[in-house]
């Protein structure tokens, strides 16, 4: 089958700074949800900024269906298909529910469709219609990111990027996150998630991808990752010391 | 008792003008992080634009207004364009911002010291120093009228943000930043409309200004410090916090003025500014910084 997104060998870093990735490869297959584990700081977060255009390129290539979409700007790839949910999860906190999810369709040209959509994705979470008119600030974190990623089927993406939704939550309320994931893929929507909690992030998943100091490791079918010896090792310190 | 609610009137009055030229500085504060040291040098620039059309040409104040309005948020388009633009890229950005707006102010300042010299103007249209009568207390029409032109140029501001998707894209890069951009939102010209709005709105005041206080190139200073304690007061970034801190901090001057005398009544804002950073550094109506 081939990749709906395919990051190969990609380095980049932060302005002029040193290259934090080194040689990331990720390959994304339609329909799938794919978890990129790796102890903090490997370079899980800087890889998504990378693939969204928040950082530059420096080598290596992006392609998403075959086409190279390498040195796009954020709001150029959201219009691919690509959507993200960033580790701070993005809301602005002083404006309502409602009005946020209206900021997740800014880029769609009809405003009637746009207000249709918020409506269904109301139907679909009742706890974003219930506070609706509330400002997104006010919320609980588990509703924080259910808006988070609600906000992002506003344009139905084909591929969803989340960083570390369940970081801060309460293991009830990471369920519900999970559930929201599934809900995503029913809807056709193939997922890339990151998350620092091996465990939880590999059982969920049916792609796995280990990333640490910048590079990919190896990859693999998640439940076969999660029994991985070399996880073991990996988080136990062993391969980072070396 | 009359006195007291006369004060009153005459410091509610005077709130509105503080309040448009706080809330232009509050809108480029909070969508560029500048705090921009000339905002009042280019309140100066409108209130000379609507002193000579009326002294050359006759004409009101209040129709010199959308004009200076519209002068000023071109000049600010350019300023952007000139000079802040190139600067948002640089690490140093908010040192930089800083130094800028202190060297622009003091250029503002020192053309219309050259050109107009340091003489007080002040506009004098027939309602500036006429005044309506309820019972005892009076109300100076110049400042009644240009209140009432102020919270209508702020709600009209106010009701874009809330309900335009422009005016949403403005709140939402002001709230954060790198969210709005990841949305789709060109903050690049959210940040220059907002900045053309801001200055547009130094100048209206500058016209309404113009008939209110008498002036002369340097009492810019003066309004800068007062502006920001509104803005500091009002939270930073929240227009609706600005215009509330201005007319709450215009009647206690107000009332500071009547007891102790005129030099104390100024001194109130700089005081303010001084105790809400000490003891309430997120203003009145800020969140918590964190929240921010
Ligand atoms: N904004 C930034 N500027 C410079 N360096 C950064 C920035 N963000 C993260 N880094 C560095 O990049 C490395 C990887 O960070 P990150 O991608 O956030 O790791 P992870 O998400 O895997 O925990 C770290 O060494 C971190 O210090
Ligand atoms: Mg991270």
């Amino acid at each position: 089958m081939s990749a709906l997104l395919q990051v190969s060998n990609v380095v980049a870093g932060y302005g002029d700074g040193p290259a934090i990735l080194n040689g990331a490869s990720v390959k994304v297959e339609p329909g799938k949800v794919h978890c990129i584990i790796g102890p903090n700081g490997a370079g899980k977060s800087t890889l998504l900024k990378a693939i969204v255009g928040m950082l530059r390129v420096r080598e290596g290539d992006v392609t998403f269906k075959g086409e190279s979409v390498k040195g796009l700007r954020p709001d150029q790839i959201l219009r691919k298909g690509i959507s993200f949910v960033p580790q701070e999860r993005a809301l602005f906190p002083k404006m309502t529910v409602r009005e946020n999810l209206r900021m997740g369709g800014y880029s769609m040209r009809d405003k009637a469709e746009l207000e249709r959509r918020i409506d269904e994705i109301e139907e679909r979470f009742p706890i974003l219609k219930e506070r609706r008119d509330q400002h997104a600030g006010t919320l609980s974190g588990g509703q924080q990111q259910t808006l988070s990623m609600a906000r992002t089927m506003i344009l139905k993406p084909e591929i969803v990027m989340l960083d570390e939704p369940s970081l801060g939550l309460a293991p009830k309320i990471v369920a519900e996150i999970f559930d929201i994931m599934r809900v995503m893929t029913d809807e056709g929507i193939t997922i890339l998630l990151v998350e620092q909690n091996a465990l939880m992030g590999l059982k969920h998943a049916d792609w796995g991808v280990v990333l640490d100091l910048g590079r990919t490791l190896f990859e693999g079918p998640g439940k076969e990752i999660l029994n991985d010896p070399r996880i073991q090792e990996l988080y136990l310190g062993g391969k980072k010391a070396a | 008792m009359a006195d007291m609610v006369q004060i009153l009137v005459l410091g509610l009055a005077l709130g509105g003008v503080y309040a448009l030229m706080g809330s232009g500085l509050s809108l480029v504060f909070g969508v560029m992080r500048i705090v921009n040291l000339a905002h009042p040098s280019l309140v100066m620039v409108g209130a000379y634009i609507a002193y000579w059309a009326f002294r050359l040409g006759g004409v009101d104040p209040m129709i010199t207004l959308p004009v200076a309005l519209v002068i000023l948020a071109a000049t600010g388009v350019l300023l952007y364009k000139l000079v802040f633009e190139r600067e948002a890229r640089s690490a140093k950005y908010s040192e930089m911002t800083v130094l800028l707006t202190f060297a622009l102010a003091m250029v503002v300042e020192g053309a219309l010291g050259a050109a107009f010299t340091n003489t007080q103007r002040v506009t004098s249209p027939d309602y500036a120093t006429d005044a309506f009568f309820i019972g005892s207390v009076f109300i100076p029409k110049g400042q009644l009228y240009s209140g009432i032109v102020s919270l209508t140029i702020i709600s009209a501001l106010a009701l874009f943000l809330k309900y335009s998707a422009f005016g949403n894209a403005i709140r939402a890069t002001t709230q954060n930043r790198d969210a709005a951009e990841l949305l789709g939102v060109n903050v690049n010209l959210v940040g220059l409309v907002s900045f053309a709005i801001g200055i547009g709105l130094a100048g209206a005041a500058g016209a309404l200004v113009s008939f209110v206080f008498s002036f002369f190139p340097a009492k810019h200073w003066e309004w800068i410090a007062i502006l920001m304690s509104l803005v500091v007061l009002g939270g930073m970034g929240s227009i609706l916090g600005t215009v509330l801190a201005a007319f709450i901090l215009s009647v206690i001057a107000a009332y500071v003025g009547f007891f102790f005398g005129a030099t104390w009544s100024t001194l109130t804002f700089f005081v303010a500014l001084f105790v809400v950073l000490l003891v309430r550094p997120q203003g009145l109506f800020g969140e918590k910084p964190e929240l921010a």
